[in-house]
């Protein structure tokens, strides 16, 4: 029985639990093995200027560009072959070619030797002094199993502090407790030994107890509320889901099914904030990791997404909240998922307004150039007003204020310059409106100039790369008898064009008015 | 129990102190210009043909001419030529012209 | 309580509803004594007998109503002396009686404490009391909402069960105006104490939605009164509809405060919709006129239709009481930038002269344009940019650059003066005029340089925009404009 089919119908109306799995396993986490770094994802600062898109604009582009992709593997699927996953990877691909993934961590993660501390945290927890009259044994040892592999699949085993870690709580915690690890050896046959440690239940951890772990499935596939028993414990149940909800490293509104089997998890994190935080932190270090090797944006988005629910459910709103949001924008950016962006871009103008730093500037800058695209006068409006005599002082709000304004008026000379030089991720939401604004410039110039003019003005004043772009787009308007040849260089029949671009322009504008709706 | 047993209580959650929004003039935004500009309540609920602005304007044009008249006026300045920037703009053209003569 | 059912008696037998909307007003700046006298009539049992005997077995009343209407007032009653509680204890004129008892000193700390003091720095002993009291304070306004929405709710009951009539609706006005009112304090009074009640799980909840929480709901207060008013089948004599504008009008503000002003368009649909079995607008008294056309002409104004707008607040300017000068400044504050837009016209001095304020605003604009001052005008709309941002005429006014280019233009034209007609005829304005000189032109008004392609780029926008006729000649560098109206409604 898989974790996915033990998930109550009705707790969760549409959404699956599984992916995050993958950060949460108490297996060898095929993450754990890569040091978190929290220097390698910096984003240019938003005062420095980039040329116009290239693989060396965005550092994740960059990173990709060298980055041997591997071929698509199963979702989710890390790039080192770990055998685990190889159950559901089978399921759509056959296993990945093993890539060389670093000996050292693959030899750690065949046998683990537990720390002192550790074994000396499982110890005093089982101190008589310590237990609690309400806490089962059981639910104590699903407790400390939780943890402690939480800990070992972050990677933070040998760095946290075990001496003040709190010991098991209350049986009202327990009872709310997150069925943790427990499904992992569900699967633990799909695996090979190679891939087990200490840590698998099945290969003799003292705190093992398939009652405990069977009693905990039975409680979460039973919708909460509809408990048998008495109203204090459908109270308990709602709790649970709650907790449940928290801890989840859900994957929801994915357009994808779960994969029939698999590494399913469940979560940790009935722990204080600042580990739960610690966590999150590793979370985020590992995603940027994978973004950069693999580029997988369905599987990184959904990752961002938990993310984003664990700081909100956890209430967690500081720097580190910003800059998760910040990075699933910018990433969202420059795949062109505006709705995403959008949601990114909201909470980040929140966050910012309450104080809390991050790169405010920037995604000020991003805001109007947002709604510049989507044609939100409202928003624009408010956006505005948002900025401080100070934000306009900053390059790159100033360069989104004079797109805005060179629109307003109908500059695209300046439009097209300022094209041409955008500072940070601008370029990719300003190549979203850029065509519709090339067809209002033709528009306008030919209505104003007669008879015509050299091509190359056009490759000029509108920033094509070449003529032969320039050509190409008013061939693609069905503007070919406009272009003549006339001695060395190409002529554009601007008298001639009659109401040709005026219409395409139209078009182009009440598409994105209609967009700009929803 | 449970929470007396929870080492740390729930406050870790809150905005850190440092984080308050810096108050300079700096970071004040037009948005946050808050006053009331509100349409006002009347102090009375109806009122008789007389007491209204259109009224009010008759009144003030009762020389001849319709309120408007003197009350919008055309965008353009006409043919004002004896002010300083009509005349800077006359010594402008009179240099591009010179240039092109020579 | 006496009093005020007393006047209740004499409004009621005259029909009077301003008057009998009157003992629904909890007007605390100008009525304090006596809110106060009433709220201190009696407690909750003695209130609530006292109202019964009054409304229900006093036969010395002889007011015309039935059973079922007299049960309607008394609850409607009752519910006012119940909020009046908490507005005088949220106003800082009355004690709580329960929460005096409970804690003897807590009032006298809740004013010792510094709103604005953290919590956490709390480590005196007083730090439970302030605990305590920062909840009482907290929540004040929020309760003294909730009372008066209780009320709202007794009110619109009146209509739907107890057989009121039409002619008592200014009560509703009343009760939907001291509501909203009510919810943005306590709005303001929780966004003050910097709680953020997050209760939504999804990381895509709408914070704005959380700051206005109580004037959302009290949006949806008003949408009842709204419906009550909007559904009532009875004669127009008799109906409701008389009512409606008060709702709408309140509605409106609603929405613009919380920043949903494209709600309002569903009520102006749902209004058109039933129009025809509607009371004629003009037949409505003018103080709901006026505001009504206000609004309906800004949300025109804020969806570019520049035409509509000016319509309607050209009618609520006209209409509006003379001496209501900060209304017809906001009036004006649209129709300017709609007449701008629209016919190109000015505010004369003479129409800014009573207004101070929108001299500020308009007045340095309005000369640079007639000018062609584009510095002028670039630093005109700087200086008033954070008030324009602000009242929403930003992006409008911006658009006024044209027509300050556009008057530049023409005076590089006039000034080219005029060559001879053909064939020895009559002397007509010379019509080709290089790009050199308009650039000449632009670069001095404007304070810095441009290059000649970006002229050219304005002139093309110009034409584009039909501020002038005529076309540019690029390879040859000069345009050449048309004999008739180069510059179309300016006379030359």
């Amino acid at each position: 029985m898989s974790w996915a089919s033990a998930t109550p119908p009705g707790t969760q109306p549409g959404y699956v639990s599984y992916a995050h799995g993958n950060f949460a396993t108490s297996a060898p986490h095929p993450f754990a093995t890569l040091q978190p770094s929290y220097s390698t994802f910096a984003m240019p600062s938003p005062s420095e200027s980039r040329p116009r898109i290239n693989a060396d604009m965005v550092p994740f582009l960059a990173a990709t560009a060298y980055t041997p992709v591997p071929v698509r593997q199963g979702f989710g699927q890390p790039y080192t072959l770990q055998p685990q996953y190889a159950a559901y990877a089978n399921t759509t691909n056959p296993p990945p070619a093993p890539a060389a993934p670093p000996a050292e961590p693959q030899q750690q993660q065949q046998k683990i030797d537990w720390p002192d501390k550790v074994r000396s945290y499982v110890q005093r927890s089982f101190e008589s002094k310590n237990m609690l009259p309400d806490v089962s044994r059981e639910e104590m040892e699903a407790k400390l199993k939780e943890t402690i592999s939480h800990a070992k699949d972050a990677g933070i085993m040998y760095t946290t502090d075990w001496d003040s870690m709190p010991l098991p709580r209350s049986s009202a915690a327990a009872s709310t407790e997150p069925p943790a690890r427990a499904t992992n050896h569900h699967n633990s046959k799909k695996r090979k030994s190679s891939d087990f440690s200490e840590s698998d239940p099945s290969t003799g951890n003292p705190w093992r107890s398939n009652k405990k772990l069977l009693s905990l499935s039975d409680r979460i596939s039973q919708p909460p509320g509809l408990d048998s028993k008495s109203l204090k414990q459908a109270e308990k149940a709602e709790n649970r889901k709650q907790r449940f909800n928290t801890a989840e490293y859900k994957t929801y509104r994915s357009p994808s099914p779960p994969p029939p089997t698999g590494p399913i998890l469940g979560t940790c994190t009935n722990l204080e904030k600042n580990y739960l935080q610690h966590i999150l932190h590793q979370t985020l270090d590992l995603l940027k990791k994978k973004w950069r090797k693999e580029n997988n944006y369905n599987y990184i988005c959904d990752q961002f997404k938990s993310l984003r629910q664990d700081l909100t459910v956890q209430r967690i709103k500081n720097e580190f909240t910003v800059s998760v949001y910040e990075i699933h924008a910018r990433i969202a950016l420059e795949k062109g998922d505006l709705g995403e962006y959008n949601q990114c871009q909201t909470q980040l103008r929140a966050l910012y307004a309450s104080g809390i730093k991050g790169n405010a500037v920037e995604f000020k800058a991003y805001r109007i150039l947002y709604f510049i695209h989507t044609a939100n006068r409202t928003a624009l409006n408010d956006a505005i007003a948002d900025l401080t005599t100070a934000d306009k002082e900053e390059r790159a709000i100033k360069h989104a204020l004079e797109v805005r304004s060179a629109l307003a008026l109908g500059n695209y000379h300046r439009f097209f310059q300022l094209y041409l030089d955008v500072p940070n991720m601008g370029a990719y939401l300003m190549d979203m409106f850029v065509k519709r604004e090339r067809l209002a410039a033709l528009a306008n110039m030919c209505k104003a100039y007669k008879p015509d003019f050299k091509l190359r003005f056009i490759t000029e004043e509108l920033a094509f790369e070449s003529d032969a772009e320039a050509a190409q787009f008013i061939i693609d308007h069905n503007g070919q008898h406009l272009l003549v040849e006339r001695e060395d260089s190409i002529i554009f029949l601007a008298g001639n064009a009659k109401q040709l671009f005026e219409t395409a322009r139209a078009d182009a504008h009440r598409r994105v008015d209609l967009k700009g709706q929803i | 129990m449970a929470s007396t047993s929870t080492p740390k209580p729930d406050e870790k959650s809150s905005t850190p102190a440092d984080s308050k929004p810096e108050q300079s003039q700096n970071t004040k935004t037009a948005g946050a210009l808050e006053e009331d500009d509100e349409f006002e309540d009347f102090p009375v609920e109806d009122w008789p043909a007389e007491e209204t602005e259109a009224a009010n304007q008759q009144g003030n044009t009762a020389s001849g001419g319709t309120a408007a008249d003197h009350l919008w006026e055309e965008s353009w300045d006409d043919d004002d030529t004896s002010d300083d920037f009509s005349a800077q703009l006359r010594e402008e053209l009179k240099k591009v012209d010179a240039a092109k003569r020579r | 309580m006496d009093s005020l059912i007393k006047e209740f008696r004499a409004a009621y037998a005259d029909q009077l509803g301003n008057d009998l909307a009157k003992t629904l007003t909890p007007d605390v700046p100008n009525n304090a004594a006596q809110l106060m006298s009433v709220w201190e009539s009696g407690n909750s049992q003695s209130v609530k007998d006292d109202l019964k005997f009054l409304f229900v077995r006093d036969k010395s009343a002889r007011l015309n109503m039935s059973s079922e209407e007299a049960v309607g007032w008394q609850e409607i009653y009752y519910s006012y002396w119940k909020a009046l509680g908490e507005i005088l204890a949220a106003e800082g004129l009355r004690k709580s009686r329960v929460k005096v008892r409970d804690h003897p000193n807590q009032w006298l700390i809740v004013s010792l404490v510094s709103p604005s003091e953290p919590l956490s720095t709390s480590k005196s002993p007083w730090s439970i009391n302030k605990l305590t009291c920062r909840i009482l304070t907290q929540t004040s306004w929020t309760s003294v909402y909730e009372a008066w929405k209780e009320l709202t709710s007794q009110i619109i009951r009146g209509y739907t069960n107890h057989e009121f009539e039409n002619w008592t609706i200014p009560c509703l006005y009343v009760a939907g105006k001291y509501m909203r009112l009510y919810a943005m304090r306590a709005d303001a009074e929780r966004g003050s104490n910097g709680d953020e009640m997050v209760t939504n799980f999804q990381d895509d909840f709408d914070p704005e939605t959380e700051k206005h929480k109580s004037l959302e709901d009290c949006a949806r207060q008003l949408n009842r009164i709204f419906n009550l008013c909007l559904s009532d089948r009875a004669p127009l004599s008799e109906s409701r509809k008389w009512g409606i504008y008060y709702a709408i009008n309140l509605l409106f503000k609603t929405y613009f405060k919380l920043n949903s002003a494209a709600l309002s368009k569903n009520v102006l649909r749902v209004l058109s919709a039933g129009r025809g079995d509607m009371p004629d607008f003009e037949s409505f008294p003018k103080s709901q006129q006026v505001t009504f056309k206000y609004y309906e002409g800004v949300l025109a104004f804020l969806e570019e239709n520049y035409e509509e707008a000016e319509r309607h607040l050209t009618l609520a300017w006209l209409l509006c009481h003379k001496g209501a000068t900060r209304n017809m400044e906001l009036i004006l504050t649209y129709l300017i930038p709609c007449h701008l837009l629209t016919t190109h016209t000015l505010p004369s001095a003479k129409l800014l002269a009573p207004f101070p304020r929108l001299q500020a605003l308009f007045l340095k604009l309005a000369t640079a344009i007639k000018k062609g001052d584009l510095r002028g005008f670039h630093q005109a709309l700087q200086e008033g940019e954070d008030e324009f941002v602000k009242r929403r005429i930003y992006l409008t006014l911006e658009r006024g650059r044209d027509i300050a280019l556009r008057n530049l233009l023409r005076k590089v034209f006039i000034a080219g003066g005029f060559i001879e007609g053909a064939e020895g005829g009559a002397q007509v304005r010379r019509t080709r005029i290089p790009v050199a000189e308009f650039a000449a032109a632009i670069r001095m008004s404007g304070g810095q340089d441009i290059d000649t392609d970006e002229v050219e780029c304005l002139l093309a926008n110009m034409i584009y925009k039909n501020l002038m006729k005529g076309y540019i000649a690029h390879e040859r560098g000069f345009v050449v404009l048309s004999k008739n109206g180069a510059f179309p409604g300016t006379g030359v």
